[in-house]
């Protein structure tokens, strides 16, 4: 009974032994770079959404005397419109995740090899992480494509001919969080590859 | 030594066979999803009678209004994307049926045709939710006026679609968990 036990360890590290060299080590280093790069892209597009605010003064004429003209001062903040809001929140929770996940890869790459199962969970919440990211990108685009370009049938005038700073900020932000997702896509099809490979044939 | 073989083959089998069924089920439920969801936002078209007061003297005016839902492009976006994710599920239902030699492959390809899916049901969901809130809410900061005081019916249109569709991103999203899993599980 022992002498089989061993056996099958004895097997079992034979497989081991041969599955390592199947899930090559430049897989882990790409996971670790990629994962520092989501981090980048998820702070990066936080700090320029966040520092988007303009303030402008406009000439308008006086409601009771339409030929003077009055100052007035007005402010544009991402805080108003409840998509932008959405996208910080989202983008922070991917920074977050991305700080965890890299601490992890590179204990990976440090120890050679991550568990089976972590590897698959950390591939299910990567495609949940997936799913908030672009669903964030998505809002904050049309948030942005309406104040771009307004939309005529709702009367929704646009604003990005008002505030230029305001618009350009968050242009940038949708940009590198488009990024983030595609970088989260490449990092789940990284992962699926190097699960892949572990199957022993 | 046969025998052993030949039932860890079975067990092989059948665990392949639950996930498999499973897997049909959820992408024939995506199909009929995004099928409904890109007809329902598809079709989404009311026409109301507006009165509205030129000069406070004259009596009102009464105008048809007319809410299309190409008039807004997150909307087209979504019906788009819908679309698309029906086509793949479609197409994907044949493929898995024909992939009887579950060739690792043609599995891998579809996990990352899942994958994509997944991104662009979510950011379409994500897009048209943005303008809905705001037909709904509207936004005083930026004064634009809320329009689903006016269409009653084609907001509700619209979260029913936009509900449809998420719930299509979620099965993708649960297909490519189990898939995961199921890789994870061979090994």
């Amino acid at each position: 009974m022992g002498e089989t036990e061993t056996q099958a360890v004895l097997h079992h590290g034979e497989k081991r032994a041969t599955a390592a060299p199947e899930a090559p080590r430049s897989f882990a280093v790409a996971d670790v770079v990629l994962r520092f790069l989501l981090f980048a892209a998820a702070v990066i597009s936080v700090l320029v959404m966040v520092t988007s605010n303009e303030k402008k003064t406009f000439s308008v004429p006086l409601p009771t005397n339409p030929i003077t003209l009055t100052e007035v001062t007005r402010t544009s903040k991402w805080r108003y419109s409840p998509a932008f809001v959405y996208f910080v929140v989202a983008l922070s929770v991917a920074g977050i995740y991305s700080i965890i996940t890299f601490l992890l890869a590179l204990l990976a790459l440090m120890k050679r090899s991550m568990p089976t199962k972590l590897l698959s969970h950390i591939i299910i919440m990567d495609v949940l992480l997936l799913g908030i990211v672009s669903a964030a990108t998505g809002t904050a685009g049309a948030v942005g494509y309406l104040g771009l370009k307004g939309n005529t049938h709702t009367s929704w005038a646009k604003i990005c001919n008002r505030y230029h700073k305001f618009c350009r900020h968050i242009g940038g932000s949708i940009v590198v969080s488009l990024i983030a997702s595609v970088i989260l896509v490449f990092l789940v099809l990284l992962n699926i590859y190097a699960l892949s490979k572990r199957i022993p044939k | 030594m046969e025998v052993e073989n030949g039932g860890n083959k079975e067990v092989v089998v059948a665990n392949k066979r639950s996930f498999r069924c499973s897997d049909l089920v959820l992408r024939f439920l995506a199909l009929a999803l995004t099928l409904v969801a890109a007809i329902v936002l598809g079709v989404n078209k009311e026409t109301k009678n507006v009165s509205m007061e030129i000069l406070p003297k004259l009596s009102p005016l009464t105008v048809p209004v007319t809410a299309k839902w190409h008039y807004l492009s997150a909307f087209v976006y979504l019906v788009v994307v819908d679309s698309i994710a029906c086509a793949y599920a479609a197409i994907s239902l044949v493929i898995t049926l024909a992939n009887r030699g579950n060739k690792k492959g043609l599995t891998l390809l579809i996990m990352i045709s899942d994958l994509i899916m997944v991104g662009l049901l979510f950011s379409g969901g994500g897009a048209a939710t943005a303008v809905g809130l705001i037909g709904y809410e509207g936004n005083t900061h930026l004064r634009w006026n809320k329009v689903c005081n006016i269409f009653d019916r084609y907001c509700h249109q619209v979260a029913a679609s936009l509900f449809l569709s998420l719930l299509g991103a979620t099965i993708f999203l649960v297909m490519v968990s189990l898939s995961t899993l199921n890789l994870a599980k061979k090994h």
